[in-house]
């Protein structure tokens, strides 16, 4: 479980990676939507084709033009995440039958009738801080909105995640922008190979470390069900994050170098991550909300700011415990 | 399923037998197992199914013996000195199924049996009947009975 500088040394490629295929799966819509969409979507489409050549993940002494390279793509990607969202909003038209007679989306999830939650979720630290000079004894440290500080990976494995709310989830919305993201809200950001995903700590649970851990498998399930984690809350079920993230540029060797999970709040489920790299403070402004999930309803948005993708962990987990992901197709719905 | 002087308490307490295959611990019901037998000479029955790795003779008496590996979806594995086919009655019919060794008995309450997670399509994973900590391992419960699909189960008795 030594393989991070595998994905940390090809963050970009990674990413890249992932973008490509976003924009695979729109190539094929691409030219009928260009036309009623405006036209900033014309140029960008020919960013599209951009294959993840080797030069470019051995580009990195020019950080800043990767980062450019890294922005226009993922700019063009969340462009293309637009273009989708609102080619499935369009009103039925008359030159694309065929699209009117695209199959609804079938998943019902449960809604759960809860109040909205008032309070921010708090970082309670069970052991003494590691890298803090100032020992923080037992006393819960409140991490205050934002931590846009230096990554704090050693500390967060540390400390769990107590949602200062009831253990059930948030209510679930699946179109939009969910409940959680009305107001400024605080995120986790980690890294799934390569990946920058964003996690509203609302939804989260707690952090457990999988090094030197051994998770269980059980046959018969989908390969994105990595095992169960005995750990002091019950027997967590472990998913392949990256499977279900970017299922299409999926490698055998993500499974390798896992060194988190991170639990859903209310849900017998983890997320397994490599690394763990801070909490930052969102803006609902600055998410470019999907507006409609029927396709991957378990991402919320885009941060371009961060170059990252905000992930709706309870709708996540509530796809897998309803059962849902049984009837998930390889393009990310829900039959 | 045995149950314990616990028996009429709402949280029962239930034996397990315990098997290993491909470092895995599984578990089934004490009372489906009628015996347990050191590896002994497989007659393979020809147009068998392929998860039949053929039948023996226990006392005058032909029981079928099920590949456990190729059921769970399992890389084939060798036999060793530890290797053991376990005498279960399940479906009304008794067979056996060969694991790399068996472990223990175990005694487990109701309320310590986790439900296993129902997110797979495959046939297998519907006899997880569930998943218990013990002894600082994993025991994932196996329900025999569903171990085959009727039709399986008819076709193993005319064998």
């Amino acid at each position: 479980m030594s393989r991070p500088t595998a994905t940390a040394s090809r963050p970009q490629l990674a990413l890249q990676s992932y973008l490509d295929g976003l924009l695979q799966e729109a190539a094929a819509e691409l030219a009928d939507v260009i036309a009623p969409i405006a036209a900033p979507v014309v140029a960008a489409a020919p960013v599209r084709p951009v294959p993840v050549p080797a030069p470019v993940a051995k580009a990195a002494p020019a950080p800043v033009d990767d980062d450019a390279i890294s922005l226009d793509e993922f700019e063009a990607a969340v462009l293309e995440e637009q273009v989708r969202d609102a080619r499935l909003q369009a009103p039925p038209a008359a030159a694309r039958p065929a699209a009117v007679k695209l199959e609804r989306p079938t998943l019902v999830l449960p809604t759960l009738e809860m109040a909205k939650p008032v309070l921010m979720p708090t970082l309670l630290v069970e052991q003494p801080a590691p890298v803090v000079e100032k020992p923080v004894a037992e006393k819960p440290v409140v991490l205050t909105p934002p931590v846009a500080e230096a990554p704090v990976v050693a500390s967060v494995v540390e400390r769990q995640i107590h949602a200062d709310m009831s253990p059930t989830p948030p209510p679930l919305q699946l179109s939009g922008q969910p409940s959680w993201g009305e107001e400024p809200f605080e995120c986790l950001l980690f890294d799934v190979a390569g990946l920058t995903l964003a996690v509203p700590l609302v939804c989260l649970g707690s952090i457990y470390p999988l090094v030197g851990q051994e998770l269980t498998p059980l046959f018969g399930q989908p390969d994105w069900f990595l095992g169960i984690l005995p750990c002091q809350a019950g027997n967590l079920r472990v998913l392949d994050t990256a499977r279900w993230v970017m299922p299409d540029r999926y490698r055998d060797d993500f499974r390798q170098g896992l060194q988190y999970v991170i639990s859903v709040q209310g849900y017998e489920w983890g997320l397994a991550v490599h690394q763990v790299s801070r909490s930052i403070r969102l803006d609902p402004k600055e998410v470019k909300w999907r507006s409609q999930r029927s396709q991957r309803p378990w991402l919320a948005g885009t941060v371009i700011e961060h170059m990252c993708a905000l992930v709706d962990v309870a709708v996540l987990a509530e796809l897998i415990a309803s059962g849902a992901a049984k009837r998930l197709t390889s393009d990310g719905r829900v039959h | 399923m045995k149950k314990t002087s616990a028996q009429g308490s709402e949280d029962p307490i239930l034996q397990w037998v315990t098997f290993r295959l491909d470092n895995e611990t599984y578990g089934i019901n004490v009372m489906q197992v009628q015996e347990v037998l050191r590896y002994t000479e497989i007659a393979p029955v020809p147009g068998a199914p392929s998860y039949v790795l053929g039948i023996i003779n226990l006392r005058g008496n032909v029981v079928t013996v099920i590949d456990t590996r190729q059921r769970f979806g399992l890389d084939s594995g060798s036999v060793t000195d530890n290797t053991r086919i376990v005498i279960i009655e399940a479906d009304k019919q008794v067979v056996g199924i060969m694991v790399d060794s068996v472990a223990e008995v175990v005694y487990l309450r109701q309320s310590e049996v986790e439900t296993a997670p129902n997110v797979g399509n495959d046939e297998s994973a519907k006899f997880i009947q569930g998943v218990c900590n013990k002894n600082g391992e994993l025991l994932i419960l196996v329900e025999l009975d569903k171990m085959m699909s009727e039709e399986e189960w008819s076709e193993l008795e005319s064998i």
